[in-house]
């Protein structure tokens, strides 16, 4: 039986259009959190919890966004559609393009759902496709829709996707320095002077030299073994193993095939 | 959720290879967690005991909250 | 060999490694054993890669376990530089390695032995590889033996690091939650003994745990190797019965009798005041001191030296050989090398460096997954105490005895640029 009404219609447009938005502010919560904002006027921890509330209030409008469109039998986008791209035959490209980022934010989502119980470099490494997912939801609004090329509609695509953008360069460029970094909660926060040392990481190898040492009198280079009793019986005879090698001074860093 | 056993006492810890200094336990569990100067948590070694449910609440926040699922809440038998 | 005398590891050396005909000569055999592990039990033998865990019960609670292949590992690593037992004993008796290996692979029912050796080390790696294709030719029986080669790092000695490189390439410490933790490569548990150990495993076997007993002191039996550096006339490795004083394995050592100060146990180790060298060379008359003899290292400081300037540059070292998984191990120690620095060397405030190596060796104290953050605090809290005059000088701004000496005891191998830990 068909079903329609503008509603609908109306209804996928508009859930479109706040899922986005909201996914924009997913997107930009999750990179004040990974680098480290906040600890003094807002907490760490607040900026991570309104990251996993918003992103829940966006995959609602999501779904209904998704299923207003589903329902609609004016135009043919079934169930599947949503899920496995090109099988829709209104607007096939855009539509596919939607379902690409809905299958990558699944993944997301899922894997937040087992978080505490799946291993966290595996949490990580799906959670980078949130990035992935915004791209094709930007794509998707300005193919598919129907007011998002001119006006109102383009610049808050337009808007969306630049703050996204600024976010990954910022996620680039601020990130801190294998992790860490003061907190700003810490009780010995306040510098209590001394060298801030620098990171193991960095990038001059001078500061991280152990001084050469001098030639000692006591030649390094053989080691020999004796064998002696504790008893004061004479002493055995030394037996010399002959050289050994030194251990070479800069060990390799070569890739290793097992 | 009820538990069966109110004696006995509880233990946060982490797991140091996975904690890459956010802080979050440290603000949500600030009772039982501080953090040294890099930003890495102190945890005292002295189990809390299990009646004191406000710190059970804070240590279950905390162990929630860690980006890095670094942290986990240990019971412990007998009494603290 | 009925009598009990040394040398018992280093028997027969004679500049290259005995070959197996030459072994079997030297070491006859002399009874089939009815129960390898309760011997090792009697035996009382405990682990010579630093820990001193008695091996019969890491032994037992291998064999305990319910799986079917199993791993020994041969633990020849040798990460502390200034050790050089290991070498010496896989350049001169391979085979009684190998033996013991066996040993302990049919206590617990393991098929596959993995020997581990730097792979720095060409000629020792050589010598390993040697031995065991002898023994692969005389017999096809009998455990798998595989030689495995890790890059040399610090770590990389570590239990958890090298079966974690065995398991997957990477010298990383592992997090280990329980105690006992069997360590596992894939499914399989593994056991992991000290190259040392294993030898002398294989001694027991052949001479049974009176013989052992027959050197030593009661609850440290048996004789050690002992590699002795710093102020001493070349860089020796002599076996000991435990129990021997100290100043004795000095002497015999060719090392200066009047140091300084001595510190045992390697980088990790603790510094041991010289009014201390007349106690036996043994873990139970040490312990008062707060000393044990860890992985057979003595390294020598003579009255001429500044022992501050030496743990500094150990400590640098160490810092560096950090595997950075852990934030109060990656930045705490190179932050107190610094600390460690501005109170050695002639900076502005050594006060406050002071105070702050004393909060922060309070601070980084077991919060590593591994103890690699451990050792060295214990190394630095050793030296403020035993170098205690030291510190006064260089607190109130006078150079202290030994800073005018431009000669370093502690050799610390110097790196061309920092490695990565991870190898793909």
């Amino acid at each position: 039986m068909a079903l329609t009404s503008p509603y609908f219609w109306y209804t996928t447009r508009a859930t479109g259009i706040v899922a986005l938005v909201l996914f924009t502010l997913v997107v930009s919560l999750g990179t004040l959190v990974a680098n480290r904002i906040g600890g003094t006027i807002v907490g760490r921890f607040e900026l991570n919890e309104l990251h996993r509330s918003v992103s829940i209030v966006a995959m609602v409008f999501l779904f209904i966004h998704i299923l207003t469109t589903v329902a609609d039998s004016y135009v043919s986008t079934g169930l599947i559609s949503a899920f496995i791209p090109m099988t829709s035959s209104f607007k096939r490209m855009p539509v596919a393009i939607g379902a690409v980022g809905f299958d990558l934010l699944l993944s997301v989502w899922v894997s937040s759902l087992l978080k505490v119980r799946i291993a966290n470099r595996s949490w990580r490494f799906i959670h980078w496709f949130g990035w992935l997912a915004f791209t094709a939801a930007i794509a998707h609004a300005f193919l598919t829709g129907t007011d998002t090329r001119s006006g109102a509609g383009l610049v808050l695509v337009g808007a969306c996707a630049g703050v996204v953008l600024a976010a990954a360069l910022w996620r680039y460029v601020g990130r801190p320095a294998r992790a860490a970094g003061r907190t700003a909660l810490s009780p010995l926060a306040a510098a209590k002077g001394g060298a801030v040392l620098e990171y193991p990481h960095s990038s001059s190898p001078a500061a991280r030299l152990a001084p050469r040492s001098t030639v000692s009198p006591f030649p390094a280079a053989d080691v020999s073994i004796t064998e002696r009793s504790p008893s004061p019986s004479p002493p055995a005879a030394r037996a010399s193993s002959g050289p050994f090698p030194r251990r070479p001074q800069a060990p390799s860093a070569r890739r290793v095939r097992r | 959720m009820g538990m069966r056993r109110r004696s006995g006492g509880f233990l946060l810890r982490v797991n140091p290879i996975l904690c890459d200094g956010f802080g979050h336990c440290h603000e949500l569990a600030p009772e039982l967690v501080t953090t040294d100067e890099w930003g890495y948590p102190i945890i005292s070694p002295t189990p809390v005991p299990l009646a004191n449910m406000s710190a059970l609440e804070s240590a279950r926040y905390a162990v929630r909250g860690c980006p890095r699922q670094a942290l986990r809440i240990e019971r412990l038998s007998e009494p603290a | 060999m009925t009598s009990n005398t040394l040398p018992r590891l280093l028997r027969g050396a004679q500049g290259r490694p005995l070959t197996l005909a030459q072994h079997e000569e030297t070491f006859a055999f002399a009874a089939r054993r009815a129960s390898m592990l309760e011997e090792l039990d009697a035996s009382g033998l405990r682990g010579r890669g630093g820990a001193s865990f008695p091996t019969a019960r890491k032994a037992r609670l291998l064999r305990d376990q319910r799986n079917h292949s199993k791993f020994v590992v041969v633990n020849a690593m040798e990460g502390e530089p200034a050790s050089h037992k290991d070498r010496t004993l896989l350049s001169t008796n391979p085979h009684l390695v190998l033996d013991g290996a066996e040993y302990l692979a049919s206590i617990i029912g393991a098929k596959n032995i993995a020997v581990c050796v730097a792979r720095d080390n060409p000629a020792v790696v050589n010598h390993v590889e040697r031995a065991i294709h002898e023994r692969a030719r005389r017999s096809l029986r009998g455990p798998a033996l595989e030689l495995h080669t890790p890059p040399w790092r610090y770590v990389a000695g570590e239990e958890s690091a090298l079966v974690h490189w065995l398991d997957d390439n990477k010298s990383l410490p592992q997090y280990r939650t329980k105690r006992p933790h069997i360590l596992k490569i894939g499914h399989s548990p593994v056991l992991v003994d000290n190259a040392e150990t294993c030898a002398h495993v294989g001694l027991i076997g052949r001479y049974g745990a009176d013989w052992f007993r027959g050197l030593g002191t009661d609850e440290s039996p048996g004789s050690a190797l002992v590699s002795v550096t710093g102020a001493v006339r070349r860089p020796t490795v002599l076996e000991v019965a435990l129990g021997t004083p100290l100043r004795k394995v000095l002497e015999a050592s060719g090392a200066d009798t009047d140091p300084q100060a001595v510190l045992l146990g390697g980088y990790g180790g603790r510094w041991l005041d010289a009014a201390h060298l007349d106690a036996p060379y043994a873990n139970e008359a040490l312990a008062p001191q707060g000393v044990s003899i860890g992985a057979g290292i003595i390294v020598v400081l003579p009255r001429g030296a500044c022992g501050i300037a030496e743990s500094q540059r150990m400590v640098k070292w160490m810092a560096n050989e950090s595997a950075r998984q852990c934030g109060p191990c990656a930045f705490g120690l190179p932050a107190i090398a610094e600390d460690l620095y501005q109170l050695a060397s002639n900076s502005r405030d050594p006060r406050g460096a002071h105070q702050r190596l004393v909060e922060r060796c309070a601070v980084i104290e077991g919060r590593g997954a591994c103890a690699h953050p451990d050792g060295v605090v214990r190394m630095v809290r050793s030296a403020l105490e035993v170098f205690a005059g030291d510190v006064a000088s260089h607190l109130g701004g006078v150079p202290c005895a030994g800073s005018s000496s431009v000669q370093h005891f502690a050799s610390v191998p110097t790196l061309e640029r920092a490695e990565e830990l991870v190898w793909e």
